[in-house]
């Protein structure tokens, strides 16, 4: 198997994963299909020594995460999506409506606070895993975890039991 | 939490299903070649004597008129490999008359033609977003490839230029990365399957009966019994795995059995065995270090993965890195498809060296290797630029 060969073996075992995560990150499909070709591109690019180690998913996720947040740095005009809640009274019940405000208010946070909550609450990586994903301290996780829920809590007020229950959850592991 | 990640799950359901490795390649591709015709232009600037330089630099001109023709009507002999082109390798020349991504076959006696009906797996102007595969049949008398005009798989009888073609169309989007095809020794049976796996499914084909069977996609099909009622599949990635799948006959009673195994390591497998149980497998050792370490060749059981022999494999040139493991010769041999490559451990890999796009032209020697005994008899060389891009006839193995 050649080095073409192999990253297409890696592309094709891991895209769909690593896909779902930059969706999660970037909000739309087009900027998150982007994003992932713009990390595929890098991964490529030291394919010759990453196709060498064990894991090099764990590059493409690193290199993922890492990406999204410089990028939304540099893009000061941040874009929002456009889908306004339904016109009818919230069940946090109700998934399609949970989904629908959480992704909007998922879009209003910061771009370290929406990785912490991805890569803690979607990925369930520990503490420790997204210290180390996110070039960054321990405390800092945790207080960025602490921010975002309850960022998440003002901006999706009808969610916020739900996400007070488990930042209480939280308190105690 | 639970409740947080199902709402993120969900959420992430929405993501677009995407298939990005050749894209990525064809990007990657492009800016290198921006980079070296800046370099070469540069040169030109510099030194006065540079325009020699920089026309070396330059991508290369289109291959000389071709010297192999198109696939004749019929009157064709029997095959002896299929190779993948890609025109622009790393290093050293394409074949004469090379076509971007177009497959060739290659009979017995030597002579070598263009299939013209197979799409091709690169787009002009290098965008191609598919893999398009091709099988031969194991007396190398039949070939199957997914025809650009029909928009499905067709298997073609060479000697009396009979075409039959597959009862419903699969999209060209249904190809994948990497995609592999079998056609079973009657030509009657085609199965597809690649990667990655989106909700389409892989297929098993009867271009008899005209009935079209879905699979898993993901496993390679290293197996078929001749009533096509049972189908042997391989995973090697991420896991490797080995599973089989009875009663897929329509006319059979109740609904399929699967028996599946997760193995403890990585293998490369090859095809079905002729007692229709085994698999020889050599285990893939690799490690960043030793990138080509390989285990010893073995006799797996296809349906509880047991190892039932184990030898040491002699008689290969001994500069062999890279072992692929195709048809089954006998009961007891099974062809072994060898490269000699320099296997670089990692650390002696610069971080910004470029990746090679196309590889080189390799010559590849094949063997038969007895799996009782380990002994390997050298048969014959062919060049391809890698393992994906030669055929033999019979299933396909799994690297």
């Amino acid at each position: 198997m050649d080095r073409n060969d192999s990253f297409r073996e890696f592309v094709a075992a891991h895209q769909q994963a690593l896909m779902r995560t930059a969706y999660l990150l970037a909000g739309d499909a087009p900027q998150a299909e982007d994003l992932l070709q713009s990390v595929l591109l890098k991964v490529l690019g030291r394919w010759s020594r990453l196709s060498r180690i064990e894991h090099p998913e764990a590059y493409a996720r690193k290199a993922l995460v890492n990406q999204y947040i410089s990028w939304r740095r540099r893009r000061v005009t941040t874009e929002f999506l456009t889908a306004e809640p339904p016109d009818r009274p919230y069940s946090s019940e109700d998934s399609t409506v949970a989904r629908l405000v959480m992704r909007q208010a998922l879009m209003r946070l910061p771009p370290r606070q929406r990785a912490v909550i991805v890569l803690r609450y979607y990925e369930d990586r520990t503490e420790r895993e997204t210290a180390e994903l996110l070039n960054c301290s321990l405390g800092t996780v945790k207080s960025q975890t602490h921010y975002a829920l309850a960022r998440l809590r003002a901006l999706a007020p009808e969610l916020a039991p739900k996400l007070a229950d488990m930042e209480a959850e939280e308190a105690n592991r | 939490m639970t409740w947080l990640r199902d709402v993120l799950v969900d959420l992430a359901n929405d993501s677009p299903q995407v298939d990005l490795a050749e894209r990525t390649i064809a990007t990657h591709d492009r800016r290198r070649r921006t980079a070296v015709s800046l370099l070469a232009a540069a040169m030109v600037v510099v030194t006065a004597l540079g325009v020699t330089a920089a026309i070396r630099l330059l991508p290369s001109e289109p291959q000389e008129a071709a010297s192999t023709g198109d696939l004749p009507a019929r009157g064709v002999g029997p095959l002896s490999h299929a190779y993948k082109t890609f025109c622009e390798p790393d290093s050293g020349k394409a074949p004469s008359g090379c076509r971007d991504g177009g497959w060739r076959v290659v009979t017995r006696s030597g002579k070598t033609y263009h299939v013209p009906e197979a799409l091709p797996s690169l787009a002009p102007g290098r965008t191609g977003l598919r893999d398009s595969p091709l099988a031969i049949s194991r007396d190398g008398r039949k070939i199957a490839y997914y025809s650009a005009k029909e928009g499905t798989f067709q298997v073609r009888d060479l000697a009396s230029g009979q075409k039959t073609t597959a009862p419903s169309k699969v999209p060209k989007d249904w190809l994948g990365s990497v995609s592999r095809l079998m056609l079973s020794d009657d030509g009657r049976f085609v199965a597809f399957s690649k990667v990655p796996e989106f909700k389409d499914p892989a297929l098993l084909i009867d271009m008899r009966d005209r009935v079209v069977r879905q699979l898993p996609n993901r496993w390679v099909p290293i197996g078929l019994s001749q009533d096509g009622a049972t189908i042997t599949l391989a995973q090697y990635s991420p896991r490797s795995r080995l599973r089989t799948i009875s009663n897929l006959r329509p006319s059979s009673s109740g609904g399929n059995t699967t028996s599946s195994v997760i193995l403890p390591g990585h293998y490369f497998f090859s095809p079905l065995a002729p007692d229709g149980k085994s698999v020889a497998v050599i285990e893939n050792r690799s490690t960043a270090e030793k990138p080509c370490r390989q285990g010893n060749l073995a006799l797996m059981d296809s349906f509880t993965g047991e190892k039932r022999k184990t030898t040491v494999i002699s008689g290969l040139s001994p500069d062999v890195s890279q072992i692929s493991l195709r048809t089954w010769l006998s009961a007891d041999e099974v062809t072994a498809l060898t490269m000699s490559v320099r296997c670089r451990p990692a650390s002696e890999v610069p971080d910004d060296e470029p990746a090679v796009i196309d590889p080189p032209y390799r010559t590849m020697t094949v063997y038969a290797v007895n799996v009782r005994t380990g002994k390997a008899r050298k048969l014959t060389t062919y060049r391809a630029q890698g393992f994906f891009e030669i055929v033999l006839p019979g299933p396909p193995g799994a690297m």
